[in-house]
């Protein structure tokens, strides 16, 4: 430096910068914002404006007075009360409001708590509040079966809260989506990509680098796709039925889970049971062996199983081949439903009342060992005419028979042959059962154009049987592998893929629109059930795993009997099941949403591909595992999210950019709805939020830097200022506080621009300024003409309780609103729990090797989560905005004693509303100022004047 | 400009070497018309250098730890660095006073840049934070703080409307001025470095499996890999050369390594320094390149 400085020659006296002119205060600045929260209480210097040293006179502390130069203590405002430990050692001071209040002041309060009023309940707080209180009552007037007081959850409010009432009148209906469905729809769109994206297939990279533009294209599709069909989203708010409960299970517990087969005999059981009952209601088999209904004694071990189905019969008798039945019942529930009550009624005849079945009977079971297996035995089964073994019946071919006159029979019954071929008979015991009473199907009970169905069916299944016949002489060679699922899928007559298009095409293309018609009993999304043979096969490539999904469409749209997880899965892991189950969710809400094509079969394709590489138990080709998840890594990324962001209005100025905001209310953050523009929440945009809580967060002594803090409240204002003039267009306008509002807050703000604003303040003075400006030729006018004085200043407290209230109201909602918005989405999570990333980077040696940071497991989950709890964060924060205001406050009167007469109004107003609890939180600055307030306010009305 | 992508053509001859700096360069930067060069190192130190006669022009001291890195205005007036001192300095370039200290970054700032203007300062951080400096205004508090990102932001880049910054949670956040949009690219590797080509349309991002990563800035879309060099746990420079025909970067063990382009093929690569090259810069116009070790020197390198 100093060889440096001989290189320039200084000619004159050098100006004096003006940095060092005020450096003191410059550093007194500094040290505020900066370097005073990193130092420890008891290092911390009070100075004053000037930035010297705080000097309370010889006498009276010198330079450090009191509690760190405070007139507290480390207790608090009063100094503790002296209390001998010895005899009472343990006794808690306890501090509450009242301990700081006058006794005026606690006269006030005097039973008067706060509360909302019944026209403002916008939450329904106060219904609920008083649905509560009407329960309890109830109570203790009849007591029920539970002791104690009901629970809260129980008990609703009567009435809607006024946000529900609202959106009833803007047309909404319970059950719809209250969200901006086009901003969703897109949102969701964008995770569907990304899900998409996320299963970039590994075994096609050649045919992905040439194939990219189908991938963009893709994308682009399913972008637009929600556009079309925004009125059927799918996500809307669940309404809820409040069944009462009529059982004696447990809560939640349902005994029909995993086999839902029952529920519905159940349903007809417990209707007879009812008649039954009805007609004699003493029944004293009922009353003696009650175990037997069950309803009556939920005893230990089965009580939860109320009903007597076949299952619960006898849980701990011997003889019941229980696991035998859960296999056969998954291959075929209809059937085995129906032997087993057989079975059971039969059985139930023969134990008389009061006697039980014998736990060991004379009865054995014979047992016989297995045959020994040769040894040239190939594990390896061909199935040459695989379904003919559930149709004995058809072995001979029918006659040729003449297609019915009736048209639409004969496409009827051809559509329902070419189903019944391909998915086995099981659905002809479907279609039978459902369409009993219908004429039109009276085909399948032998009734009008029997033959001809039997002779369709024949056909079809001969064709299916040469296909079979031909694909397996082909594979013979390969298939000595294990019995895969494919061939399984075959076994149970499901399709398999690729092949399958043609046949169906003659009966469903050319007729489907009709046979839908006809088949809308039977299904109940028929038009999904038909498509998916010629439209989409999203898992062309894989006919095992497409036969598994469409085993899943069927389960889902049939709503009838569910041989869930039967179709050769079982090999699968829980985990990969789940995973695939919520690939064939999105599979086929995109079919549904007709949008399927070849495009994204091509990615979905890929999708496909991630459950194997995670979790490889269903490829054969598991040998390159490592070599798959790079790949898949690579596939995965880069993916791309857009979100909101919000300059600041000064950087778009310094980078000579239209602040693309300029003038335009804050535009939602992501995952806005309706709802949160229908309650009035100040919802500032997220970067505002996120330099308020990086403020709130960062300041460890919470001291707000001026600067930021400047920006934040002053862009909150314009906020407040929108939000806050609807609210005020929706309620009459308090015309006397209109005009008698105060006005030296307007003036305070724009003659000390630069001083922190306190945005509560701003809150209460913006709520106020429509009406101002309604009233505004009116004040002018009247003033005029009484020939008087505006009363300078009238607090509107009241006005800013609401509204910090409401405030308060809404995070509260906020964030039950985002707990329920936290979707699990275990496909994204177990990815992003793979990638082991380091986190550390190092300067130069060892700079900050141990600084390793693993915030980087988060998954975008996690990232989507940790917004929103920013956003409520941020709104904590702006609604609590007591601790922080209070501390402007502090800051402001350090900074500001030129301008105190302006400052002292606003003072006035707000002490009244803070009382005494601020008063000792300034400290001495206050107290100084605080006997001269009475003088102060003359100051404040004698300005107005001039 | 320099012609096509020869193995001729790329600066791989020592033409000087700049020492003065104890320690670890942290970082070398050229200047906007490539005629001087400033670096930055562990020892606390900025040095103004011209690379072409290697001699050392001055030095600027008021860090108070290790400077990690530096940044020129266009006019060559100004200067903004930062460090392991939580500070951004805003320095005058002929006298070589600090204007400015712009505090508020809460832990080490990683990266600054000036915009085009020279009106703004932004800086990353390890705080996770990406922070906007006015240098009109006599505030030193930040304009903007960007917070969304999940780890230590090690780089940032500038164009006229955009703020791209890329960390080590993986992204490369994009945050358009302009529209108001921010763009997240998650590469699932922690980004070390970003560097946008020459034409802006692609961006380079180093990360933290020893790869480098070219992508479009249009779509998102991962166009090339690199690879070869070892990129583990220092904060490391890469670059395209001035004409966009090769990439560029340093690795752990010395190696610099030039790829082509397109087919990300290593063209050429050579040591040139004892220990891991930290940064490395391109001459904005000539065939020219310089790179800073921890070693503690600068390398000149020319055909």
């Amino acid at each position: 430096m100093d060889s440096d400085e001989e290189d320039f020659v200084f000619y004159g006296t050098p100006i004096e910068r003006e940095e060092e002119v005020t450096s003191r205060k410059k550093k007194a600045v500094a040290e505020a914002s900066g370097l005073l929260r990193t130092l420890p209480p008891w290092k911390q210097e009070v100075t004053d404006e000037e930035g010297r040293r705080r000097f309370h006179g010889a006498f009276t502390g010198g330079y450090s007075a009191g509690y760190y130069n405070t007139v507290g203590s480390k207790e608090g405002w009063i100094p503790q009360t002296f209390t001998s430990s010895q005899k009472n050692r343990a006794e808690i001071k306890q501090q509450s409001i009242l301990n700081f209040l006058d006794d005026d002041e606690k006269g006030e309060m005097e039973g008067r708590s706060l509360g909302t009023s019944m026209k403002f309940d916008t939450f329904g707080f106060t219904a609920a509040e008083i649905a509560r209180k009407q329960a309890e009552k109830e109570q203790q007037q009849r007591p029920s079966i539970i002791p104690g007081p009901a629970p809260d959850e129980l008990v609703l409010p009567a009435t809607d809260s006024i946000g529900v009432k609202l959106l009833l009148k803007m047309g909404w209906r319970h059950g719809h989506a209250i969200k901006d469905s086009r901003t969703n729809s897109l949102y969701d769109a964008r995770r569907e990509a990304r899900k998409a994206f996320l299963a970039l297939s590994s075994d096609h990279k050649a045919a992905q680098r040439t194939g990219s533009e189908d991938v963009k294209g893709d994308l682009g599709n399913i972008v637009e796709l929600p556009m079309d069909n925004d009125h059927q989203s799918p996500h809307s708010t669940p309404v809820y039925v409040l069944n009462p409960k009529q059982d004696l299970h447990g809560l939640g517990y349902d005994p029909f889970k995993h086999a839902p087969e029952f529920r519905e005999k159940k349903r007809s059981r417990l209707h007879e049971d009812k008649e039954l009952v009805n007609r004699k209601p003493l029944s004293i088999k009922d009353n003696l062996f009650a175990f037997r209904s069950g309803r009556v004694a939920p005893g230990f071990g089965i009580g939860a199983l109320e009903e007597l189905d076949a299952e619960d019969e006898d849980v701990y008798a011997s003889g019941y081949a229980f696991e035998e039945t859960y296999v056969q019942e998954i291959e075929e529930p209809t059937k085995q439903g129906v032997d087993k009550t057989k079975k059971r009624s039969g059985k139930e005849q023969g134990v008389l009342p009061g006697f039980k079945l014998a736990s060991n009977s004379d009865y054995q079971l014979e047992r016989f060992d297995p045959p020994v297996i040769p040894k040239d035995f190939v594990p390896c089964h061909k199935f040459p005419a695989l379904l003919d073994m559930n149709t004995k019946f058809s072995d001979g071919s029918p006659p040729e028979i003449p297609p019915p006159e009736d048209n639409n029979l004969k496409i009827l019954i051809e559509g329902v042959a070419a189903i019944v071929a391909c998915c086995g008979k099981l659905f002809e015991d479907l279609s039978r059962e459902k369409n009993q009473s219908n004429p039109l199907f009276s085909f399948l009970n032998g009734g009008d154009g029997h033959d001809y169905y039997s002779r369709k069916l024949w056909e079809e299944r001969q064709k299916r049987n040469d296909r079979k016949k031909l694909e397996l002489d082909g594979k013979v060679v390969l298939s000595i592998q294990k019995m895969t699922a494919e061939s399984r899928g075959k076994i149970l007559g499901e399709r398999p893929l690729e092949r399958s298009s043609k046949d169906l095409s003659s009966a469903s293309t050319s007729s489907n629109v009709k046979l839908q018609f006809h088949l809308s009993d039977t299904f109940t999304k028929p038009e999904s059930f038909n498509e998916v043979p010629d439209a989409a096969k999203p898992f062309r490539d894989d006919p095992a795993k497409q036969g598994r999904f469409e085993q899943f469409l069927k389960d889902k749209y049939d709503g009838g009997l569910r041989s869930k997880d039967s179709s050769g899965a079982s090999n699968m892991s829980e985990a990969a099941r789940a995973r695939e189950r919520l690939e064939f969710e999105a599979a086929a809400e995109a079919i549904r949403k007709g949008n399927w094509g070849k495009e994204t079969s091509h990615s979905n394709q890929q999708m496909w591909d991630m459950p194997t590489t995670t979790s490889l138990q269903f490829t054969s080709a598991g040998l390159e595992k490592v070599a798959q998840v790079e790949e898949l890594m690579k596939k995965m990324y880069p993916k791309r999210e857009e979100f909101q962001w919000r300059p600041s209005p000064i950087l778009c100025k310094r980078f000579d950019i239209l602040d693309p905001y300029m003038g335009k209310p804050p535009p939602p953050p992501r995952l806005r709805s309706k709802m949160d523009s229908l309650i009035f929440l100040p919802d500032s945009t997220k970067p505002v939020k996120v330099e308020e809580t990086a403020a709130a967060f960062t300041d460890s002594l919470s001291v707000p830097p001026p600067g930021s803090e400047d920006i934040t409240s002053k862009e909150a204002t314009g906020e407040f200022q929108n939000d806050v003039e609807v609210e005020n267009v929706e309620r009459p306008v308090d015309l006397y506080k209109a005009i008698f509002s105060d006005d030296s807050d307007d003036e305070v703000e724009n003659s000390s621009p630069n001083q922190v604003e306190d945005p509560e303040k701003k809150n209460g003075a913006v709520s106020t300024t429509l009406n101002r400006l309604i009233a505004g030729d009116f004040l002018e006018s009247l003033g005029k003409e009484l020939g008087l004085d505006v009363p300078p200043d009238l607090p509107n407290s009241e006005n800013k309780t609401r509204v910090s209230a409401s405030q308060k109201d809404t995070v509260n909602s906020k964030r039950g609103n985002v707990d329920t918005l936290e979707v699990e989405n275990p496909l994204i999570e177990t990815l992003s729990s793979e990638k082991n990333r380091s986190g550390k980077v190092e300067h130069g040696k060892g700079a900050q090797v141990d600084r390793h940071r693993n915030r980087s497991s988060r998954s975008p989950v996690d990232e989507r989560n940790r917004k929103h709890f920013r956003r409520d964060g941020h709104r904590i924060c702006n609604s609590d905005s007591e601790t922080t205001s209070s501390e402007d406050y502090r800051d402001l009167h350090h900074s500001r004693s030129k301008g105190r007469e302006k400052g002292s109004s606003r003072e006035k107003s707000s002490r009244r509303k803070h009382s005494k609890h601020r008063k000792h939180e300034r400290g001495d600055s206050l107290s100084r100022s605080h006997h001269g307030s009475d003088k102060e306010r003359g100051d404040a009305k004698r300005e107005k004047r001039r | 400009m320099s012609g096509g992508g020869g193995i001729g053509e790329l600066p791989r001859k020592e033409a000087s070497v700049l020492k003065g700096h104890e320690g670890a360069v942290l970082a070398a930067r050229f200047n906007a018309d490539g005629n001087y060069c400033l670096s930055c190192g562990k020892d606390r130190t900025i040095r103004l250098w011209n690379p072409h006669r290697g001699i050392l022009i001055k030095t600027y001291k008021a860090h108070g730890r290790e400077v990690r890195d530096v940044h020129c205005t266009q006019d060559n007036s100004k200067l903004s660095s930062c460090g392991g001192d939580r500070q951004v300095f805003y320095w005058d370039v002929a006298t070589g006073r600090v204007i400015r200290k712009f505090r508020g970054h809460d832990s080490e700032v990683n990266a600054v840049k000036f915009n085009e203007y020279a009106s703004v300062v932004v800086s990353a951080g390890y705080d996770r934070s990406v922070r906007a400096w006015d240098c009109r205004s006599h505030s030193t508090e930040p304009i903007q703080i960007i917070d969304t990102f999940l780890d230590s932001v090690m780089s940032v880049s500038l164009t006229k409307s955009e703020i791209i910054a890329g960390s080590v949670d993986g992204t490369i956040r994009t945050f358009d001025i302009r529209i108001g949009r921010e763009i997240s690219d998650d590469l699932g590797q922690p980004v070390n470095c970003i560097a946008l080509s020459n034409d802006g349309n692609c961006i380079l991002a180093s990360c933290l499996d020893s790869t480098l990563r070219l992508l479009d800035r249009s779509t998102g879309e991962l166009l090339q890999e690199y690879k070869g060099h070892t990129c583990k746990s220092y904060k490391m420079d890469c670059l395209l050369t001035n004409n966009d025909a090769c990439v560029t970067g340093g690795s752990e063990d010395g190696i610099i390594f030039f790829w082509d382009l397109v087919d990300a093929s290593v063209v050429s690569s050579f040591r040139a320094h004892a220990s891991v090259v930290t940064s490395v810069s391109y001459h904005p116009t000539d065939s020219c390149m310089i790179s800073a070790s921890v070693d503690g020197t600068i390398r000149v390198w020319k055909t």
